[in-house]
């Protein structure tokens, strides 16, 4: 864009500035990632960064049970693998939970009366005893392990292998494609109006929107409720339908709408609307040939955001369209799944990338019509 | 399936509904007061008459919306504000005294004047220079994706991916916070963030601004796109610098859109609790008014008397900005 | 347009699914461990295509399970009951009930809140033959009528809600195996338990871990302790004078519980990461410090629920255990209270179906059928104890049916306000330091304030 800085060191600057911005707002999402990829017991344990390379572990876990004890000469001997096949090194290992280090791989540990534990490094662990192993649970073997990497698409299968989640996932699209289209195309002639159009009341209704994109969504939920009911009660249909929400949407969306459409209108060159208006158009006209075009910008960054609150909301669709299973959003689907007091960050974490996806699809989709092309060309 | 086709049919009607109105309503005015082809006297009447109308046709349905889904709820808070709280017995000014001499209150009040000074600018600031930044590298729009990235993540994922980073461990412990863990590799004394007294508003304040800035950084982004290349490629030839045209040049020529883009956020900054109510639920001294507000609107069976008060000092303290933001309107439209 | 949009409106409103016999998961008539009259008895109720709508905090498992419970009075009656399970329960309810678009029957996960609706008329009463009902089945039945009866809309006591589903407080969870090593013994009394903090400490470990972090309901984990260490500090009757304010939040003995439990909690050495980590720790990772290698800690108390925040791996009943959270020695007259709570069926919109739903809720068979699905207490005397799923709630539920004193949560009791948010904000800035005097006297200022109202 700037030819004449090409060779400067800014240039090198510039890169390094996004590079470094870029990474610091990336770190949070790549935690979220790293996490959703990992075990669950394991994010409340150790640092999403340390699942990215081998780190020393320690764990705790049983050997095979007494029932499965065999006898060798005169000895009961148990024996398996501590690791069940995972790939990693045994560095120590113990019996008691007092000493979890006690002895190096490979070493033979004498517990009581005879009776001997020996774990190698690849996990291999024997148990010997002169008398029969009694009691009905395996013993524990405590030991410290170099482990590589693991990650496991569990969560990912958890989430996506549940009950109803794609229909809850066309549910949220049905909610959220005329939620978004709907506000934009009445939010487009209201700021055209409110930009070039000459009328008394302007200024009043210019204020009145910027006063009402303050309104707390949650203050109107109730008296809204209630009028959904009588209108509902009154013409004898249910007051949680499609139409319900896509209004509700609409009406919370407005006054960023026009605001920010308004604002976008306004500052498009007056020479083209004057010269329409000399040849004759009429503001129809002049808003379906020339500002809707010349919008296309900030239509499609509007479009980006409606959007993204839509597809994220769970309030308005819990108090407008229900949770019945053909009204059930795929963020209510997802709550759902993380049972009655949360805290189930395994699935907490691959539900978020997972309705990450469409967003950032509908991102990428508009970002071309995020140019300068379409304005540029028109001007002069 | 079968839902998919009848929810895009009925998308299509419901689209086709809105866009038939404008298009039949202007259409159908045309035809009543035609302006072409008639006495002069004639088409200066219907002009008059049509300029008069059209306004309210473009305007028509925002405003039934903007009356139904949000002023009548406003006038209906208004009136539950002097209620108590089961919204029948009339208590008067009570709620309102109740709010000034409520310790919560002043401390919602003092957090988000902080928040308001601190998330507006910054994420305004951060957008434009990442917008601005952004468009003059090969990979910008790779690393617009990144920026952008937080605000499509839910506040439910946004909270938990924060609670990875500010989670905190006594020393001696393994940290699972990244931040700790970073203070613990430098060998310093890792803190618990959240708990930590005034500071706590700051670190909450951090996760607002790294959700907007992806929202400032688009809509600044588009508006930095629609300056005229002949304008940036007159200074360029006048010999000016990467920073001066971004100062002198693009700064001014975008600054109706950075003031609406501060105007946004700092409403939004006004009506944020999700953040607050997932990491900390005002504990700690972290309370904001909008938090505030929903506690005492819903939980704990709700009083919404109580509750409305806090919502209408929210909506009076976006008055300076509406009048600014009036101001500039006025400005805008002198001499059209 | 209106018009068109309210056509739309009716085709899209989908029409009520059609009622379809789940499988019923125990066979009727099969088992008999189950009490199967009182599901035969059900069959006297014709609610033939009546559609009952149930909302409720179960989601997840719970919700499945508690489906299965329904699906015995859809197959008895012929009713077609719809339940919705929501998370955010506490404001989705007050929304609805205001809104007008309450379901038939809901339940409260707190008594609390569910009196806070019964005021403002929005709970329907029930019959008094569903109080004589649960005042002759339920052990300790005149407390759990008591916990259900609130003041209506005209200032009346009203019985609203059937307990259905209980949680047990007073547990102290442990790994048997990490005492075996360290060669600790359960302690019996207070003192012991006192003596044993001590012991670990003293041996290099760290006795428990306390988590009071619970997103937007931080600081609860707290008022579990408080209450249980009031119940065995004072007799019942101040836990009652406290849970109306008639015993002020700030007397001496409240304070001195408060102090009790900072005891535990606010010595650096008995907690694990330290005092100051406690309010910023998860109530549902703490649990996890039993189990990992070396121990963080050696014991945890927490409600029965808290097993569903364990690893996978760990096998309750074999890796994790639990002990009733003692009695002072020195206090023998007190005999052993317990803590608890539960899950209160009320009708929200009448209807005879409602009626009998909640009826319903409060026979064995409706006990039963969740008990033998695991993660459920029955207070119910004629529920079965052999159908529960597994020793550990069997004993859980022996407990709570042995109970010399039961109390009810007394935070789920207290006005929302309190309950559910001075008394938590009150804990979490005792733990940050703030001396419990103080504490106390701010929690009493924000009661007082609100009785104004």
């Amino acid at each position: 864009m700037i030819r004449s800085s090409k060779r400067s060191p800014l240039v090198y600057l510039t890169h390094a500035t996004v590079l470094f911005l870029v990474i610091i707002w990336t770190i949070p999402t790549a935690g979220l990632f790293i996490s959703s990829l990992r075990d669950k017991d394991q994010l409340a344990v150790s640092g999403w960064w340390t699942a990215l390379s081998t780190s020393t572990h320690m764990e705790v876990d049983r050997a095979e049970p007494p029932s499965n004890q065999v006898q060798e000469s005169d000895h009961f001997v148990i024996k398996g693998n501590i690791l069940h096949g995972k790939s990693g090194k045994i560095s120590k290992f113990g019996y008691s939970s007092l000493h979890p280090q006690a002895y190096k791989a490979g070493e033979v540990a004498q517990i009581r009366n005879g009776q001997t534990l020996q774990v190698m490094p690849n996990g291999d662990y024997v148990l010997s005893s002169p008398t029969q192993w009694r009691g009905r649970n395996g013993k524990r073997i405590f030991y410290t392990a170099e482990i590589p990497p693991h990650f496991t698409l569990n969560n990912y299968k958890v989430v996506l292998g549940a009950d109803g989640l794609g229909q809850s996932f066309i549910n949220s699209l049905t909610v959220t494609i005329p939620a978004t289209v709907i506000p934009i195309l009445i939010a487009a002639f209201a700021a055209y109006a409110l930009a070039w159009m000459r009328f008394p009341g302007r200024a009043i209704l210019v204020a009145s929107v910027v006063g009402l994109l303050v309104v707390p969504l949650q203050m109107s939920l109730i008296p809204l409720l209630k009028s959904y009911n009588w209108i509902g009660d009154l013409f004898g249909v249910s007051s949680k339908t499609y139409v319900g929400i896509w209004l509700a949407h609409t009406g919370f969306g407005l006054p960023l709408a026009i605001y920010l459409l308004r604002n976008y209108i306004v500052g498009l060159p007056s020479e083209i609307i004057e010269s329409a208006r000399v040849d004759g158009a009429s503001d129809f006209d002049i808003f379906r040939k020339i500002i809707l075009p010349l919008s296309f910008p900030a239509l499609a960054s509007f479009a980006i955001f409606q959007f993204l609150w839509v597809w994220n909301d769970l309030l308005v669709a819990m108090v407008f369209l229900g949770t019945s299973p053909d009204h059930m959003v795929l963020t209510g689907q997802l709550r759902q799944l993380m049972g009655s007091l949360g805290g189930n960050w395994g699935i907490l974490t691959a539900s978020a990338f997972i309705t990450i996806i469409i967003p950032l699809c509908v991102f990428f989709g508009l970002q071309r019509f995020l140019v300068r092309g379409l304005l540029a060309g028109s001007v002069k | 399936m079968e839902q998919l086709a009848s929810a895009l049919v009925y998308m299509v009607i419901g689209v086709s509904v809105c866009a038939f109105y404008f298009y039949g309503s202007n259409f159908l005015l045309d035809k009543l007061f035609p302006t072409k082809n008639r006495a002069v006297t004639i088409v200066a009447r219907n002009l008059r008459i049509t300029t008069r109308i059209r306004p309210w046709l473009f305007l028509g349905p925002a405003i039934i919306f903007l009356t139904f889904y949000l002023f009548y709820p406003v006038v209906d808070s208004i009136i539950l504000s002097f209620y108590g709280r089961a919204g029948k017995e009339f208590v008067g000014l009570s709620n309102y005294s109740w709010l000034f001499s409520n310790d919560e209150f002043l401390e919602s009040f003092r957090n988000n004047m902080m928040w308001l000074v601190v998330v507006p600018t910054s994420a305004t600031f951060l957008g434009l220079v990442i917008a601005s930044m952004t468009d003059r590298i090969w990979w910008g729009n790779i690393a617009k994706t990144l920026i952008f990235m937080p605000m499509a993540i839910s506040f439910v994922g946004a909270s938990v991916i924060w609670k990875f980073i500010y989670d905190y461990q006594s020393a001696g412990n393994t940290q699972i916070g990244l931040l700790n863990a970073i203070v613990v590799f430098f060998g310093g004394e890792p803190q618990n963030w959240i708990s930590m007294p005034f500071w706590n508003n700051f670190f909450l304040m951090v996760i607002l601004i790294w959700i907007q800035t992806g929202f400032a950084m688009v809509i600044l982004s588009a508006a930095l796109r629609g300056i005229p290349d002949e304008t940036i490629e007159a200074a360029v030839l006048d010999g000016a610098n990467g920073i001066q045209i971004f100062f002198k040049i693009m700064v001014p020529q975008i600054w109706g859109t950075i003031a609406v883009v501060w105007t946004t956020i700092t409403i939004l900054v006004l009506k944020v609790f999700d953040i607050v109510l997932a990491m900390t639920n005002g504990q700690w001294n972290t309370q904001v008014l909008a938090n505030q507000m929903f506690t005492w609107m819903f939980r704990g069976g709700g009083d919404f008397g109580r509750g409305a008060v806090i919502a209408l000092v929210i909506m009076v303290l976006v008055t300076p900005i509406m009048i600014w933001n009036i101001r500039r309107a006025n400005q805008e439209m002198e001499g059209r | 347009m209106k018009k068109s949009l309210l056509a739309a409106a009716l085709a899209l409103s989908f029409s009520a699914h059609s009622v379809f016999a789940q499988d019923l998961i125990f066979p009727p008539g099969k088992d008999t461990r189950f009490n199967w009259s009182s599901y035969d008895a059900l069959k006297s109720e014709h609610l033939q295509g009546k559609k009952i709508t149930v909302f409720g905090p179960w989601t997840g498992d719970e919700k499945t399970r508690f489906e299965n419970v329904i699906a015995y009075f859809e197959a008895a009656t012929g009713a077609d009951v719809v339940y919705d399970g929501s998370d955010s329960f506490e404001q989705q309810i007050v929304i609805d009930t205001q809104g007008g678009s309450a379901p038939n029957v809901s339940i409260f996960p707190q008594p609390g809140l569910a009196s806070d609706l019964a005021a403002k008329g929005y709970l329907t009463p029930l019959s008094e033959k569903a109080k004589e009902g649960v005042l002759k089945d339920y052990a300790a039945g005149k407390s759990w009528v008591k916990l259900a009866t609130f003041k209506g809309p005209h200032h009346k006591d009203h019985f609203y809600g059937v307990f259905y589903r209980a949680d047990l407080k007073s547990l102290v969870w442990y790994s048997p195996d990490n005492f075996a090593d360290a060669g600790y013994q359960v302690p019996k009394t207070m003192e012991q338990l006192k003596a044993l903090t001590k012991q670990i400490v003293a041996d290099g470990g760290t006795p428990w871990c306390i988590g009071l972090g619970s997103g937007a309901a931080t600081g609860w984990p707290a008022t579990d302790w408080v209450e249980d260490l009031l119940l065995r500090m004072q007799p019942p009757s101040v836990y009652d004078g406290w849970v109306t304010n008639k015993v002020k939040f700030n007397d001496p003995r409240i304070v001195d519980a408060i102090k009790e439990f900072g005891w535990f909690a606010r010595n650096n050495k008995f907690v694990y990461g330290g005092t100051s980590a406690v309010g910023t720790t998860d109530f549902r990772d703490s649990p996890k410090g039993l189990f990992t290698s070396p121990p963080q800690c050696y014991m945890v108390k927490q409600a029965s629920f808290v097993t569903a925040f364990f690893p996978k791996d760990v096998e309750v009943g074999v890796d994790a255990d639990f002990f009733y959270f003692p009695p002072f020695a020195s206090k023998k007259d007190l005999g052993r209270p317990v803590e608890g709570a539960g899950t209160l069926a009320t009708i929200t919109k009448d209807s005879k179906g409602a009626h009998d739903f909640v009826n319903f809720l409060r026979s064995p068979i409706a006990h039963e059928i969740w008990m033998a699905q695991g993660g459920f207490l029955s207070p119910d005397l004629k529920a079965n104890p052999a159908v529960y799923s597994n020793d550990i709630e069997r004993r859980e539920g022996k407990i709570l049916l042995d109970a010399t004193t039961f109390r009810f949560d007394a935070s789920d009791l207290m006005p929302g306000r309190i309950g559910a948010g001075a008394f938590w904000t009150g804990m979490v800035n005792y733990i940050n330091g703030e001396p419990a005097k103080d504490v106390a006297n701010d929690i009493q200022k924000t009661w007082d304030a609100l009785k104004k109202n």
